[in-house]
């Protein structure tokens, strides 16, 4: 049942789709199952890690395609969505945003004038930080995320770049901030961030309103987001209103002490001082298998073995296979479709005979990086990327 | 029968069993999760839900497996954060989250979401 759903859902237009939020006669007549499924408009299928606030993580088994259908993109939130944005508004009316700080000449931009500014586009893979937190030990508290806060999008919008220029950057402006309009309970920090002003001025960094071609949903931040290439997802600001250039980074609980990693290895379960951190950028090598499925029983023959392998702002050099464990390695076969901050599909071809197998996956990127056995374990469960393996059992 | 109409057939069997219930026995719902989940019971289940849930649903604090000492770390923050704990529930409320999702415990088990339209909204209570 879910496979000839999410066959529909394949053949569908993701533009049409993620454009469109009324129910559609052809899905909607489909046998949806009930049990154990909470609603969720436009979110098919997703493990709901939480409802409110809303994080979404994809099943490891959707990370079978180069791009990711919007409805299972993963959906990281830290606080309550805007309640005054209406993502039916195509025009979004009364959203602004404001550029000022360390400028010449202080803007005010509304969606229109947005629309206006030349568009790019970059095929993103946007992991958050936290992915594989839950698989860390000791166990770290915040989200408990598997292996699927991560998707690949081709995010579309005028360059921070060009936005930039027009307001006119002070040379002392090294740092661009990012506010979002995200609703903050109680005295929790508001989600604000920065970037350094090089990050900023890259060709690929964009004010992003579109995703896989449709409008930006709600859930990824309509009408505008940050995009931030090859970095964690929590540089890409969401429903972003305010861009402030400051001459150094931004001083708050979301830039310290959350999204810092421990500059040096630390043992497991340890404490670290903040001094002794740095803040998150580009994210690291990782592979993940989408299949088979952990825990799989499978029948003796050819079973392909695949998955996604992505290295942030560097290029996946080669992904290899394991089928006893980690005592030999197999080069897998990397897919056709690439760019420079996507992930690429691979595939194994396995000839497998009876028995309990760990099969484990692990990828190489353009720096020399390579995934390696055990995860860095550090406070907050950051960038955990370790090998990935799954247990299958041939008959 | 041909794989495929056998394949509609046992898809459809659940539907058709429930409707064919609907004239035996009374109409039950299915047991479908809720929106947001409720914390488990123990003395300081109410206390909890008003200082906690006021912010964030209850399935955040269900799949967190921490020691005593991180549970006191994340209450303490909380409270720096606009969560009110008054001072005679402070340790109690560290107990209860230490008893009920210590690293022992087995891991939460979260929903799956459905794609349909709902009426639900992200800050309904």
């Amino acid at each position: 049942m879910t496979t000839t759903r999410r066959d529909l859902l394949k053949q569908m237009s993701w533009a049409a789709l993620a454009a469109s939020m009324a129910p559609s006669p052809l899905l909607w007549s489909l046998p949806i199952p009930q049990r154990d499924t909470i609603a969720i408009p436009g979110e098919d299928g997703m493990i709901v890690r939480s409802f409110r606030f809303v994080d979404l993580e994809t099943p490891v088994e959707y990370l079978d395609t180069w791009l990711t259908p919007v409805p299972h993109f993963f959906v990281r939130n830290h606080m309550h969505e805007p309640s005054e944005l209406n993502a039916s508004d195509l025009n979004a009316e009364g959203w602004r945003l404001t550029v000022g700080g360390e400028v010449e000449k202080p803007l005010t931009l509304t969606f229109a004038d947005l629309s206006k500014l030349e568009s790019h586009w970059v095929v993103n893979t946007l992991e958050c930080a936290g992915n594989g937190r839950s698989l860390h030990r000791p166990q770290v508290p915040g989200i408990q995320w598997g292996k699927g806060a991560v998707s690949t999008a081709r995010f579309s919008g005028p360059r921070l770049h060009e936005v930039l220029h027009r307001a006119g950057v002070k040379p002392r402006g090294k740092h661009v901030m990012f506010r979002g309009l995200d609703e903050v309970p109680g005295k929790v920090p508001p989600f604000i961030r920065s970037i350094p002003i090089e990050k900023a001025l890259d060709p690929d960094t964009l004010i992003a309103t579109h995703m896989n071609g449709a409008p930006l949903t709600k859930h990824h931040g309509f009408p505008a987001r940050a995009l931030v290439p090859g970095w964690i997802g929590a540089a890409s600001c969401k429903w972003l209103t305010e861009i402030k250039i400051l001459e150094s980074e931004f001083v708050g609980n979301f830039m310290s002490p959350a999204y810092r990693f421990p500059n040096e290895p630390v043992k497991p379960g340890d404490a670290v001082k903040p001094e002794d951190t740095r803040p998150l950028t580009g994210l690291s090598v990782k592979s993940v298998i989408s299949g088979p499925l952990d825990g799989a029983s499978l029948k003796a023959g050819r079973v392909a073995i695949h998955g996604a392998a992505w290295a942030g702002e560097a290029d996946i050099a080669k992904v290899e296979v394991s089928t006893d464990g980690g005592a030999s390695w197999n080069p897998a076969t990397l897919g056709h479709d690439q760019a420079h901050y996507a992930w690429r599909l691979w595939n194994y071809e396995w000839k497998a005979k009876s028995g309990d197998y760990t099969l484990l996956s692990r990828a190489t990127d353009s720096q020399g990086r390579t995934q390696p056995a055990t995860p860095a374990w550090n406070p907050n469960g950051y960038l955990y990327n370790a090998t990935d393996q799954v247990k299958t059992h041939v008959a | 029968m041909s794989h495929k109409k056998l394949s509609a057939a046992l898809a459809l069997a659940p539907f058709m069993l429930a409707t064919m219930s609907s004239f035996t026995a009374p109409v039950q719902k299915p047991e479908s999760p809720k929106a947001t989940d409720d914390l488990p019971s123990g003395p300081m289940q109410a206390k909890a839900t008003t200082s906690c849930l006021e912010c964030h649903e209850a399935r955040i604090i269900l799949q967190q497996r921490l020691s005593k000492a991180a549970w006191a770390r994340e209450v303490d923050k909380m409270v720096k954060w606009g969560a009110v704990v008054d001072t005679d529930d402070h340790d109690g409320l560290i107990d209860y989250l230490t008893t009920n999702f210590s690293p022992d415990k087995p891991s939460y088990e979260p929903p799956r979401s459905s794609f349909e339209k709902s009426v639900a909204t992200q800050k309904s209570k």
